[in-house]
């Protein structure tokens, strides 16, 4: 097992990556790639965006050229405080039961 | 951009209405990088999937039920509304201009549209329910009924938008159809007492 973050859920890469501001699909696959060493497929990143936009978490703005760029709504932005709070609750504790 | 004949193969494992809203999109970020297998069979999951997921939202109404066609077009309900009233406003209009203020030009002109309406009684039927049917449409698109899924239970939501045209014409509406049941019953009781 490598020291590659293990957050593998498509979801919550895209809340990561468009926490730091409105992208398009390219754009969020390189910004994944670069923060977590994921190569998300195409239909993977579109299903995961399509649900999150959906659900209101996320939303798209006036295309720019042929692009269409997205961006996180307050209630992504909570989803994402909430599920990284989640995540970094359960490292701090499996860090304190290794002992590191 | 004219997408290839492989990616266009692809997205027809989406739903149609998926494809409508994301497929270009998707052809596009496919475009990107080379097609290869890996690719390929990542679409085509994505695809299934997400026909598996339209139809379990087909099955079980979805997380949000939304009644409320005439949202999305308001100022379009609101021209029906206008276009539904205009007889009837031109006809209760030339009437006070011609009986209460006189107007002989207008007077001939109400007892020709009185005469129609005698030959045939649909004419008559039209221009008194033009308003209800008009106050309906320019109403509608003002109101919106919502049933959601929110902690294993269903909730109703209402939601009310303020839309001056739509009122406006919605209040003329109210008072034309006011203004002929107040005349029917008016006529009805001189009809009982004479």
């Amino acid at each position: 097992m490598g020291s590659r973050p293990e957050v593998t859920d498509p979801a919550l890469l895209l809340l990561i990556s468009l926490a730091a501001g409105p992208k398009h699909g390219h754009a969020m696959l390189l910004d994944v790639a670069r923060f977590a060493g994921i190569r998300l497929g195409p239909g993977t990143l579109y299903g995961a965006l399509s649900r999150l936009v959906e659900d209101g978490h996320v939303e798209p703005l006036p295309p720019d050229g042929r692009r269409r760029p997205y961006r996180l709504t307050r209630a992504g932005r909570r989803l994402l405080e909430a599920r990284l709070g989640g995540l970094s609750r359960a490292v701090r504790t499996g860090l304190e039961r290794v002992g590191a | 951009m004219k997408h290839s004949r492989m990616t266009r193969i692809l997205l027809r494992s989406y739903p149609p209405a998926w494809r409508v809203r994301y497929g270009e999109e998707l052809a596009d970020l496919i475009a990107q990088s080379p097609l290869t297998p890996r690719v390929a069979a990542d679409v085509v999951a994505a695809g299934l999937r997400q026909r598996a997921h339209a139809a379990q939202l087909a099955l079980h109404g979805g997380h949000v039920m939304t009644i409320g066609p005439a949202w999305r077009h308001p100022t379009a309900f609101a021209v029906i509304g206008a276009l539904l009233l205009l007889p009837t406003f031109l006809f209760v209009g030339a009437s006070l201009l011609g009986y209460q203020l006189g107007v002989d030009a207008m007077r001939d002109l109400v007892e020709s549209v009185t005469g129609a309406m005698e030959r045939w009684r649909i004419v008559d039927l039209l221009l008194v329910a033009a308003p209800p049917v008009a106050f309906i449409a320019a109403i509608a698109p003002l109101l919106r009924f919502g049933v959601e899924r929110r902690d294993g239970g269903l909730e109703g939501v209402v939601a009310v938008r303020g839309r001056v045209l739509n009122a406006v014409v919605g209040l003329v509406a109210l008072l034309l159809a006011g203004m002929l049941v107040w005349h029917i019953v008016v006529e009805s009781v001189l009809q009982t007492g004479a």
